[in-house]
C-alpha cells in the first residue's frame, strides 16, 4: 500500500487533477454543461460596445458634400428608368443601356458584363472550391443571360491599386420603384465622386441585374474580375446565342457607343464594398432604418470595423435607425423574460453591494440582444450567405449589404429627394472613411456575434460556452473506458476462482484491446453517414421528383444501406458475449471521443455550427444508457434517464430538429414534409459546411446513441 | 546573463566617458559661461507618417514658419518631414497644407521652398536624426543636411508625434527612447573636447550648443527628458507622464485634425510677437493653460543656468542676440587682456564661422580651432600671457644680472640647509 501511496504522491499535480477529473465524471460533466448554458444566456449581459479600432477610418471627420445636384440628377435617373420599366414589360438590357450612359456621361468607364445563370449544383468533389466556368450546361436557353452595367472612376491622384466597390442590384425584368431609387442613390454618390480630388482609391460602381436572384450577379462579376482572362466580352458572346434579341441590341449599343469599353474593366484589388439595396416597407417605420446584414458563406464575418463605421455614420450623421436581424418570435418567450428580470435583479443587488460593478441590464434590452444574438448564431451556423456581400468575402473582401427603407413613399417627389440626399450621404461618408484607409481591414474583429448594432460577443467570450459544453466529452469517454475495464479486471479474477468460467476468458493481452471492437462499429457508421451524405447528389440528378418524396427516397436509401453495411460489416450487438456486461460503456466512450473529434474540428470551419450542433449532441451523448438496463433497474432515476434519452435522441434527429426549429420560430402552420430535402439542397447549393457537419458528425453521432439506447446490455 | 554583462559594459563606458570629461573639463569648464551666444539653430521634426496624423506635418511645418519668420534663416534649420501630407492622394487641397480651418494659411506655400525640407519620408529615421545631432555623417551628406552649430549656438529641437512612456514613434516602425536622446544631446555637449584632447583628430564636423531647447509635441512628452543630465539643457513637454496631448480641432472640410492643441497654443503666443518683442521664456511657457492643453505642460530646467524671465524667447525661436557696442575698431589680431579681448574673440570667431561655411578643408579649422581654444581656455590664456610679457622685455642684459642676483640668496639658503 505504501508503494501505491508513493506513486500518487510521486504524480505530477497536472496527472492528479486529471485522475480527479475522471473518478468524478458525473459530476463534472452536469457542471460544465450547466455552465455552458449559462454562459450562453449570458452573452448579451457580457457583450461589450463596439468601437472604431482602426486609427486611419476616422468615419464622419469630413462634411458630407452631396449636395441637390446630385440628388436632382439622379432622380431624374430615376425617373428615366421607372419610365422605362412602364413601357415595356421587359425593360432588360434598355435599363442597362440607360445606366451605361448616365455613367458614360460622368467621364467614367464603362462596360458591361454579362453573366449566365448558374445552377448550383452539389458537386461532392469539388466542396468549398468554386466550381467550373459555365461550360457545364449546354442547352441553356438564350434568355438565361444578364448584363451588369460596371463604371469605373480613376482616382485622380491615387496609384490605381485598390478601389472600392458599390454594388446596387436591381431586377431588370420587373424593376420597382424601390430598386429605381438603389439605382438613384448609386448614381448620386457615382457622380459626386466622380468630381472629387480626395480619392485614393478607385471607386467600382456595379448595377448588378438581379434578375437571376442577387447572389448570382455579383458572384460572377467578381470572379471573372479576379480571374486573369484577356478576352472581351464579343469572345464570350461566340459561343452559342448569335439569335438573342437582347444580346443584339447589346452589341448594337457598344458599337454606337464609343464611351462604352469593348474589354472587361477592372480596377485595383478591393479594399471594401457597400451593397446599397432600398425596400420599401411603409408600414412600419416612422423614420428612414437601415438593416446592416453581415453574414457570408461558412459564418465569414466581415472585419467589425466596417460595421461600425457604417452604425456610427447612419446613427450619429444621418439619424437613421440601424437594425440587424433579429428573431422577433424570441421577443416575446416567457423564458427568456424571466432569465432577463433575473439578470436586472442581480445587477441591482450587485449595484447596491458595489456601486462601480455595471453588471446587469433591462429586462428589454436582455431580450433584445438575446434575439439578435440567437439570430446571429444561427445565421453564421447555417453557413449561406444573408446577401450578395457574401460573394466578397470568398475574395477576403469586406463587405456588407446596407438595406435602407424610407419612411414616406417613393412615390412623391419630395420625400424621394430627401430619402436619395440620406443614403447618399450615408454611402459618401462610409466611403471617405474607407478611402482613408491604408491597408485591408484588420484591426478589428472578425470573429463576434451581434447583439445589437452597436454591440458585440467576441470570440473570446462566445468560445467559453462551446468550451465548457465539450469540455465534459474526453473526461467521461476516459472514466467510461477505466470503468469497464476495472470491472472487467474484477469480473476476470471472479471468474478464475471458478475454473468452469475459464473457457470463455480472453487472452489478458487482448483485453487491453477491446475498444477495437467498439471503434470498429463506430467506424463503420461513419463511413455510412459519409456514403448517406453523398446520396443527394444522385437523388437530385433523378427526374421529376417533388423535395418530400426525394426526402422518403433518401431516408429509405439510408436505412437499407445501414443494414446492408450491418450484414457485410457486422453490427454492433453482433459480437455480445454474456461475460462482458461493459460493452455498451466501451461503445459509448469510442462514440464519445468520435463527437468530441467532430465538434473540435467543426469549430475551427464554422463556429456556430459547432455551437449549436454541440448544444444537441452533448447532452444526448452524456446522458446515453441501454434502456434495457433502465427498464430493468425500474427506479425512478432510472425511468427519468431513459426518458430523457427518448426525448433527446428524438430531438436531435436532424429532420426532427428542423422541423421542430421551424415551427418554433415560424409557427407551425408553415412546416410542410419537404422543406427539410428543400433545406438541404440549399445548404449544399451554397457549399455550406454545416450541411457535411450533419451528414459527417451529427447523423453518425444520433445513430450510434441510438444504437447504445437499443444496445442488449 | 548577457543583459548583464551588457549592462556591465554601458555602465564601465559611462564611467570611461564621465572620467575623460571630467579629465577635460579641468581645462575649460568656465569658459561655456563665458562664451557669447553667436547664432541660432533649429531641428524641427515630424516622426509619424500616415494620411491620418496630417497634424503633425501641419504642426512642424508652423513652427518651421514661425522660426523663420522670426529669423532663423532656412540654411539653419533642418526640417524632417516624415510623411508628405502635401501630396497625399487623400488631400482635397493638393499641394497645400493648413494648420487652421479657417485654411487662411497654407504653411506648404511659398516660404517651404523645395529645399526647405532637409529629410523627408523614409529618411526620417531615429538613425538619420542621431546622425544630425552628433554630426556622425557618411561623407557624401550635402552640408544642408547638417546642423553645423558652434559653442555659440542655441539650438532649438522641436519634435512631434506619437510617443509613450519615455519614447517618441519614428515613422511606423521605430522609436527613439529617451536615453537615446539623452545620449545624443551628451554628445554634442562633449565632442568638442573629444576633438580637442586628440589634437587634430576631428570625427566630422564639430557639433557644439551653448544652450539647448528641446520642444517636444507628444503623449507623456514630459518622460522623454527623464534622462538627460547635460548643462544648458532646456526641455518643454507637452504633457506629464500618464498624460495623452490632443489634438485641437478637426477640418471638417479636410477630413483630419490639423493641429495639435500643445502646438496650436505656441504659435498664438508667437503670433503676437515680432522679431524686436522681448517676451520672455517663462512667459511662453506660463501661457499653457492646462485646461485648454486638456494636459500639463512640463518644462525641465535644473539643466539650464539661466533665469527664464531674464531669456527672451526671441533667444531660441528666432535670431536675435545681445549685440555689444565695441569702440574700438576690428583687429584681426587677437592679443587684448581686457574685456575687449574677448569681445574681440567673438567677433574673431563669428567670422571664423563664416569662414567655416565656406572651407571644407578640415585643417584650416583646426587651426582657427586651435587659436579660438588658445583665448577661451584660461590656462592656454595664462600661457600665452606670460609668453607674451616675456616677449615685451627687450632688456636681456638686465634681465641676467636680476637673474644673477637672484641665484645668490638661493646658493646661501642651499648651502645653509646641506650643512
Amino acid at each position: 500500500m505504501s508503494g501505491i501511496e508513493s506513486i500518487n504522491a510521486r504524480r505530477r499535480p497536472i496527472v492528479r487533477l486529471g485522475v480527479f477529473l475522471i473518478s468524478h465524471s458525473l459530476i463534472v460533466s452536469v457542471i460544465c454543461c450547466i455552465a455552458a448554458i449559462l454562459a450562453l444566456l449570458l452573452l448579451p449581459v457580457l457583450a461589450k460596445s463596439t468601437y472604431v479600432s482602426e486609427n486611419a477610418l476616422m468615419p464622419g471627420s469630413a462634411n458630407t458634400m452631396l449636395s441637390n445636384q446630385e440628388v436632382s440628377e439622379a432622380d431624374r435617373l430615376v425617373k428615366d428608368v421607372n419610365a422605362l420599366s412602364l413601357e415595356s414589360v421587359d425593360a432588360g438590357i434598355n435599363i442597362a443601356k440607360l445606366i451605361a450612359r448616365y455613367m458614360a456621361d460622368l467621364g467614367a468607364e464603362v462596360c458591361y458584363h454579362k453573366f449566365r445563370r448558374q445552377q448550383n449544383q452539389f458537386n461532392p468533389l469539388h466542396f468549398f472550391l468554386s466550381t467550373d466556368p459555365v461550360v457545364v450546361q449546354r442547352n441553356i436557353s438564350c434568355s438565361s443571360f444578364g448584363v451588369n452595367t460596371v463604371g469605373v472612376i480613376r482616382a485622380p491622384r491615387g496609384d490605381g491599386k485598390e478601389a472600392i466597390v458599390l454594388v446596387t442590384p436591381y431586377n431588370s425584368s420587373r424593376i420597382d420603384a424601390a430598386e429605381a431609387s438603389s439605382l438613384g442613390i448609386g448614381y448620386s454618390i457615382f457622380s459626386l465622386l466622380s468630381q472629387v480630388t480626395w480619392l485614393a482609391k478607385d471607386i467600382i460602381w456595379l448595377a448588378a441585374d438581379s434578375r437571376f436572384g442577387v447572389y448570382a450577379p455579383v458572384a460572377s462579376w467578381l470572379k471573372d474580375y479576379h480571374t486573369p482572362l484577356f478576352s472581351g466580352l464579343g469572345q464570350v458572346n461566340a459561343g452559342v446565342c448569335h439569335e438573342s434579341n437582347d444580346l443584339l441590341k447589346l452589341k448594337d449599343a457598344m458599337v454606337s457607343d464609343t464611351n462604352i469599353s469593348k474589354i472587361f474593366t477592372r480596377a485595383g484589388t478591393m479594399a471594401a464594398a457597400l451593397v446599397v439595396k432600398v425596400v420599401d416597407r411603409h408600414n412600419e417605420a416612422d423614420e428612414d432604418t437601415l438593416s446592416i446584414f453581415a453574414e457570408a458563406s461558412n459564418g465569414q464575418m466581415p472585419n467589425l470595423d466596417l460595421i461600425n463605421i457604417v452604425n456610427y455614420l447612419a446613427v450619429h450623421r444621418q439619424g437613421l435607425r440601424v437594425k440587424v436581424e433579429k428573431f422577433w418570435s424570441l421577443l416575446d418567450s416567457k423564458f427568456l423574460n424571466f432569465v432577463g428580470e433575473t439578470v436586472e435583479l442581480l445587477g441591482k443587488v450587485a449595484k447596491s453591494l458595489n456601486p462601480n460593478w455595471r453588471f446587469g441590464m433591462p429586462v428589454a434590452e436582455y431580450v433584445e440582444g438575446t434575439a439578435t444574438l440567437a439570430s446571429s448564431l444561427f445565421n453564421q451556423a447555417l453557413g449561406v450567405p444573408t446577401g450578395p456581400h457574401g460573394a466578397f468575402r470568398d475574395y477576403q473582401v469586406d463587405a456588407i449589404t446596407l438595406e435602407i427603407s424610407p419612411k414616406g413613399s417613393l412615390k412623391s417627389m419630395g420625400q424621394r429627394i430627401d430619402f436619395l440626399m440620406r443614403g447618399g450621404r450615408l454611402v459618401e461618408a462610409v466611403v471617405w472613411s474607407v478611402n482613408n484607409l491604408l491597408e485591408k481591414f484588420h484591426q478589428s474583429f472578425f470573429l463576434y456575434l451581434l447583439t445589437s448594432p452597436s454591440k458585440f460577443v467576441s470570440v473570446g467570450i462566445y468560445m467559453i460556452a462551446f468550451a465548457l459544453l465539450i469540455a465534459p466529452l474526453p473526461i467521461v469517454a476516459a472514466s467510461l473506458c477505466s470503468d469497464a475495464n476495472r470491472r472487467d479486471s474484477s469480473l476476470s479474477k471472479e471468474g478464475s476462482s471458478q475454473p468452469h468460467a475459464s473457457a470463455d476468458e480472453p487472452n489478458p493481452t487482448l483485453k487491453s484491446w477491446r475498444w477495437l471492437h467498439a471503434a470498429k462499429s463506430v467506424f463503420v457508421i461513419h463511413f455510412w453517414s459519409s456514403l448517406v451524405t453523398l446520396l443527394p447528389h444522385f437523388i437530385s440528378k433523378m427526374p421529376s421528383g417533388t423535395s418530400a418524396s426525394s426526402l422518403l427516397i433518401w431516408l429509405s436509401l439510408c436505412i437499407l444501406s445501414l443494414f446492408l453495411l450491418y450484414t457485410i460489416l457486422g453490427s454492433p450487438f453482433s459480437h455480445i458475449t454474456t461475460s462482458r456486461p461493459q460493452e455498451w460503456a466501451i461503445l459509448k466512450s469510442v462514440t464519445v471521443s468520435a463527437a468530441f473529434i467532430g465538434l473540435c474540428l467543426m469549430s475551427v470551419i464554422n463556429f456556430a455550427t459547432a455551437e449549436i450542433g454541440a448544444l444537441l449532441i452533448v447532452p444526448m451523448c452524456l446522458i446515453a444508457c441501454p434502456l434495457k438496463l433502465d427498464l430493468q433497474d425500474w427506479s425512478f432515476r432510472a425511468l427519468i434517464r431513459a426518458a430523457s434519452n427518448l426525448t433527446l435522441v428524438l430531438i436531435a434527429f436532424p429532420p426532427a430538429t428542423f422541423y421542430l426549429l421551424k415551427g418554433g420560430i415560424e409557427g407551425s402552420d408553415s412546416v410542410s414534409v419537404g422543406n427539410f430535402w428543400n433545406w438541404l439542397e440549399t445548404l449544399w447549393a451554397w457549399n455550406s459546411a454545416t450541411y457535411l457537419y450533419i451528414g459527417m458528425v451529427h447523423l453518425p453521432c444520433w445513430v450510434l446513441c441510438l444504437n447504445i439506447l437499443l444496445h442488449p446490455r | 546573463m548577457k543583459k548583464n554583462w551588457y549592462f556591465n559594459l554601458r555602465t564601465l563606458l559611462f564611467s570611461f566617458l564621465l572620467f575623460i570629461s571630467s579629465w577635460v573639463s579641468s581645462c575649460s569648464s568656465s569658459y561655456s559661461a563665458t562664451t557669447m551666444h553667436t547664432n541660432n539653430w533649429a531641428v524641427l521634426v515630424c516622426t509619424s507618417r500616415f494620411w491620418f496624423n496630417y497634424r503633425h506635418m501641419a504642426n512642424t511645418l508652423s513652427l518651421y514658419r514661425t522660426v523663420k519668420r522670426l529669423g532663423i534663416p532656412d540654411e539653419r534649420i533642418i526640417l524632417m518631414l516624415a510623411d508628405d501630407m502635401a501630396c497625399n492622394a487623400r488631400n482635397k487641397y493638393p499641394a497645400q497644407v493648413f494648420n487652421n480651418e479657417n485654411h487662411r494659411l497654407n504653411l506648404y506655400g511659398d516660404n517651404v521652398e523645395a529645399s526647405s525640407v532637409d529629410y523627408r519620408g523614409y529618411e526620417v529615421t531615429v538613425e538619420n536624426f542621431f546622425r544630425v545631432l552628433t554630426g556622425r555623417h557618411e561623407n557624401a551628406v550635402p552640408r544642408s543636411k547638417r546642423l553645423l552649430s558652434d559653442e555659440g549656438s542655441h539650438i532649438l529641437l522641436y519634435m512631434t508625434g506619437h510617443g509613450g512612456d519615455e519614447f517618441l514613434k519614428f515613422q511606423d516602425s521605430e522609436e527613439l527612447q529617451s536615453h537615446d536622446l539623452a545620449d545624443a544631446v551628451k554628445q554634442m555637449k562633449e565632442k568638442r573636447r573629444w576633438d580637442d584632447a586628440h589634437d587634430h583628430h576631428v570625427l566630422g564636423f564639430m557639433n557644439w550648443f551653448k544652450e539647448l531647447l528641446i520642444m517636444v509635441d507628444t503623449c507623456q512628452a514630459a518622460t522623454l527628458f527623464s534622462q538627460l543630465h547635460s548643462p544648458g539643457v532646456l526641455a518643454i513637454g507637452s504633457s506629464m507622464k500618464g498624460e495623452n496631448s490632443y489634438s485641437h480641432h478637426l477640418d471638417s472640410d479636410v477630413g483630419v485634425s490639423v493641429v495639435d492643441r500643445f502646438t496650436f497654443y505656441t504659435l498664438a503666443f508667437f503670433e503676437r510677437l515680432n522679431i524686436y518683442d522681448n517676451a520672455s521664456l517663462i512667459s511662453l511657457f506660463a501661457s499653457y493653460n492646462p485646461n485648454l492643453l486638456m494636459s500639463t505642460a512640463y518644462y525641465r530646467t535644473d539643466l539650464y543656468q539661466r533665469q527664464l524671465d531674464k531669456v527672451s524667447v526671441t533667444n531660441f525661436f528666432g535670431s536675435v542676440m545681445e549685440t555689444i557696442h565695441t569702440d574700438t575698431a576690428y583687429k584681426a589680431s587677437s592679443s587684448m587682456k581686457s574685456l575687449d579681448s574677448e569681445m574681440d574673440s567673438i567677433i574673431d570667431e563669428t567670422a571664423s564661422m563664416d569662414e567655416r561655411r565656406s572651407l571644407i578643408s578640415t585643417n584650416i579649422e583646426d587651426q582657427i580651432d586651435n587659436s579660438n581654444m588658445a583665448q577661451n581656455c584660461p590656462f592656454h590664456k595664462k600661457m600665452s600671457e606670460f609668453y607674451d610679457k616675456i616677449k615685451e622685455i627687450r632688456d636681456v642684459d638686465t634681465l641676467v644680472n636680476y637673474g644673477l642676483v637672484l641665484t645668490l640668496p638661493v646658493l646661501a639658503v642651499s648651502t645653509l640647509l646641506s650643512r
